[in-house]
């Protein structure tokens, strides 16, 4: 016998536990292991804390801490000395595995995107049992149908081997908590180190009820930065099967011109909503981007832009933005006014950077630089981008009044658009 | 203020709104009417008369029931049917359902290539040319990503269908004696006409069209609130299978039955036709019999091929490339290599192979209902919209009658000898 048993969550359910005098006591259902990670790299938290039997009709959870798997000639047998019943609160806070995590779709982490689990690794050392790692591979598969080993000895004739997939548990987040009554932002804990556009990619992937229980999870901050990236019927789906002053408390968070788009697919009822529930500064800039039509650099622009009067020198203008600490589109161009928000020019940060501390704006910037009238119908937008090599467009009213401006970004994911749509 | 820019919108988006919910219930009713569909109604019209036109009610209400089934849960879940199964039936189910799926499947496409050769002979070209161009086409055609604009076009070429109505006008039909033969029902308790009524059934409602529709549902982003509108585009969907089907069996029933001709295949249907309505009636329902067929056979092995990846946990795809997606493509190739070279080997057993997978789709069948009258009855996957009474009522019968009208198939041979 070693002290390292290594077995597979199938070959363990369905199976008899038997007592220390050798007599059956009951058929293992399913193992738990606590669900809430107390911090990464943490074993304790792929511990197996409780097994659930079906003794006679009855099914109840009890302590692992008094079951030993042994595996003795490739055969599995699991003995108890003696039943505990576990603390519902283990129960009810547990992440079981049959139930929560196999033939379930869980993140892949490092993959970046879904999977579905095929069995479960987990390993036996005197300190106690650990889960490992998922099986995503074929041989997974056949395992639960009992030919991966005639099928393995197969092949190997022919010396062909089914290659092994499995993710280790560290790498994974389970999605699928049945048992809501579990804190879910710690439970998905894991799923903050995703980057925002692929957590949207999952998150269209996955069933209804689970793309509301995950965003629900996330703070408003990344909660905002998921919405933006979100692809259009996923973002009414979050939008409707959430309270309104939820979604309101995430719209704030997110670029005003972002905002008015999404508005604009959802229901007037619903829209009108939600502008009342935001604070009213937010809903303000919406609501003007709002009137604009379709197609129009009004339409597209965001309102998030930074203007500065002709006189400033390039230090104060430095010096400001240290304190503002503005976001990076809205650094793609700076501008500026005269009284009146009159558009006189544009700079750019290397003009900044090149330039002396002691120089005044008026003498660094680019007069009478390419702008676009709000209610313009633009359709030609990239090649405007493109031939005067800009990362944003100021757009004025006829009055030349600087309203906000398009960036590349928009444009971009405005051309994808269309080419998706062609393509289909 | 805000008001403007809402209401200029409102007209072009309920535009966009129609447009984007109707599909999924016309585009699976008009796959249904496959090339075996074609093939099964004209033998029973040759053989029966309009004495199965009957059949055609019972296939209608388990139709509709069964896809406002797949359209509620899709809606509700926002998951597939594979992968609702996969998750809440346990691995060795699953695995059999796809196994079936995968089979029949195989044998539905050589059914839809089997179609292709008919009608293209009938119009003086070789089967040894049409089979593998329309393979080659269909493949490219899916592998490059323009699958959703053909399937629009599809859609389009599928009104041609409408021209079997036009063959059964031109056959002159008793309209009475219809109306006699749908008002009294009757099945003579043999072993043949056992088949056919279990064919018909099995060919109106096969069981990879619960999955399509399902998909499809999820795919166009329908909420419940859109409800009203799926319900309207399953109903058209349903009825424009039904009726077409209705008109095939009385274009045969008008013109074969009466003259004793014996007919196998929908080639044949076609072919002898023209004596008794001419020579433009063949052409045309041989023209819908290629579009029936093209289409069935682009969409089958795509979405045999996606349920079973899906069910299994490989990529899936057609917007990934070969070698993210492998297991995806090289099913999708397999299907479609293997039922085009079934149908080019001389003397190949075509009726035993399209009897074979029928009777794959009579056992799938009631599997897959039960799998998915557990699923919708459960609260914890489907909340408050868990079937109604009547939906369990019709839903259990249906299950009841295919079993034991396929039990009978098997025993009564039995009994015979």
């Amino acid at each position: 016998m070693t002290s390292l048993t290594t077995f597979y969550l199938s070959s363990i359910i369905g199976k008899e536990v038997f007592g220390a005098d050798g007599d059956a006591i009951g058929v293992i259902k399913d193992l738990l292991i606590v669900a809430v990670p107390s911090g990464l790299n943490d074993p304790t938290q792929q511990l197996v804390i409780g097994i659930k039997l079906k003794i006679g009709k009855e099914v109840k959870v009890y302590s692992f801490k008094t079951f030993r798997v042994v595996k003795a000639r490739e055969a599995l047998s699991v003995t108890c000395i003696n039943l505990i019943k576990l603390g519902d609160e283990y129960v009810n806070n547990g992440l079981h595995l049959v139930e929560n995590i196999l033939d379930k779709q869980i993140v892949d982490l490092n993959g970046r995107k879904l999977v579905r689990v095929n069995d479960v690794r987990l390993v036996t050392l005197p300190t106690g049992t650990y889960v490992v790692a998922v099986d995503i591979g074929i041989e997974g598969l056949l395992r639960r149908i009992g030919i991966s080993i005639p099928i393995k000895r197969f092949l190997s004739l022919f010396k062909i081997n089914i290659p092994a997939k499995f993710i280790l548990w560290d790498d994974v987040q389970a999605i699928d908590f049945s048992n809501l009554n579990i804190k879910l932002s710690k439970s998905y804990a894991k799923l903050h180190t995703l980057h925002p556009s692929d957590l949207a990619d999952i998150l269209e992937d996955l069933g209804k009820k689970s793309s509301t229980s995950v965003f629900s999870a996330l703070d408003e901050e990344q909660a905002a930065d998921v919405l933006e990236e979100l692809e259009t019927h996923a973002q009414i789906h979050i939008i409707e099967s959430l309270p309104i002053d939820k979604v309101a408390d995430v719209l704030e968070k997110m670029p005003a011109d972002e905002v008015a788009d999404i508005l604009d697919e959802i229901e007037d009822e619903k829209a009108e909503l939600l502008l009342r529930e935001m604070d009213t500064k937010a809903s303000q800039e919406v609501r003007e981007l709002l009137e604009y039509p379709n197609n129009t650099a009004g339409s597209l622009m965001t309102t998030d832009i930074l203007s500065f009067k002709p006189e400033l020198t390039v230090e104060d203008v430095i010096m400001e933005l240290r304190q503002k600490k503005p976001e990076s589109p809205e650094l793609y161009s700076l501008f500026v006014t005269e009284k009146n928000d009159k558009l006189v020019g544009t700079f750019t940060l290397r003009d900044l950077v090149i330039s002396e501390p002691q120089s005044s704006l008026d003498g660094i910037m680019k007069s009478e630089p390419v702008f676009l009238y709000d209610d313009q119908k633009v359709d030609d937008l990239a090649e405007i981008i493109s031939k005067y090599n800009l990362l944003a467009v100021p757009v004025v009213d006829r009055e030349n009044m600087l309203q906000g401006m398009v960036v590349v970004d928009d444009v971009v994911e405005d051309l994808i658009n269309k080419r998706r749509t062609n393509k289909r | 203020m805000i008001r403007t820019r809402f209401t200029k919108t409102t007209f072009y988006r309920n535009i966009v709104i129609f447009l984007a919910l109707f599909g999924p219930g016309i585009i699976t009713g008009s796959v249904d009417n496959d090339a075996g569909g074609i093939t099964t109604y004209s033998v029973a019209g040759a053989m029966y008369g309009y004495r199965m036109i009957w059949t055609l009610i019972p296939s209608l209400i388990v139709l509709l029931i069964i896809q406002e089934m797949n359209a509620r849960m899709g809606i509700v879940t926002g998951k597939g049917l594979s992968d609702l199964i996969r998750e809440n039936v346990g691995f060795k189910i699953t695995f059999f359902i796809f196994i079936g799926l995968l089979l029949s499947n195989i044998g539905n496409t050589t059914t839809e290539f089997a179609g292709v050769a008919g009608s293209m002979e009938i119009f003086g070209v070789s089967k040894y040319i049409s089979v593998p161009v329309v393979a080659f086409m269909v493949w490219i055609l899916v592998v490059k990503g323009t699958y959703l604009i053909a399937e629009r076009i599809f859609l389009i070429f599928s009104a041609s269908l409408l021209t079997y109505v036009v063959s059964a006008l031109m056959a002159k039909p008793q309209w009475n004696e219809i109306g006699a033969a749908i008002i009294h029902p009757g099945i003579s308790l043999n072993t043949q006409s056992i088949t056919m009524v279990i064919a018909l059934v099995g060919t109106t409602i096969a069981p990879w069209m619960q999955f399509y529709m399902q998909s499809s549902v999820i795919e166009k982003g329908l909420k419940i609130k859109d409800y009203k509108f799926t319900l309207i585009d399953i109903v058209i969907g349903c009825l424009m299978t039904v009726v077409v089907a209705f008109f095939i069996m009385v274009a045969c029933g008008a013109t074969l039955h009466p003259n004793g001709v014996v007919i196998n295949e929908a080639k044949d249907a076609a072919l002898s036709l023209e004596p008794f309505a001419g020579r433009l009636a063949t052409h045309v329902f041989a023209f819908g019999l290629f579009v029936a067929s093209v289409f069935s056979a682009t969409i089958l092995p795509l979405a045999t091929a996606f349920y079973i990846c899906e069910a299994f946990g490989f990529e899936t795809g057609i917007d990934r490339e070969w070698d993210e997606a492998k297991e995806f493509y090289i099913l999708y190739t397999g299907i479609l290599v293997i039922s085009a070279i079934i149908i080019l080997i001389p003397k190949a057993p075509l009726i035993a192979i399209s009897i074979w997978s029928q009777v794959l789709n009579g056992i799938l069948l009631p599997v897959v209902l039960v799998t998915m009258i557990l699923l919708i009855n459960n609260k914890r996957i489907m909340g408050s919209y868990t079937n109604k009474p009547f939906q369990n009522i019709i839903g259990w019968s249906a299950v009841v009658i295919l079993v034991v009208l396929s039990a009978a198939l098997v025993i009564m041979p039995a009994l015979a000898d």
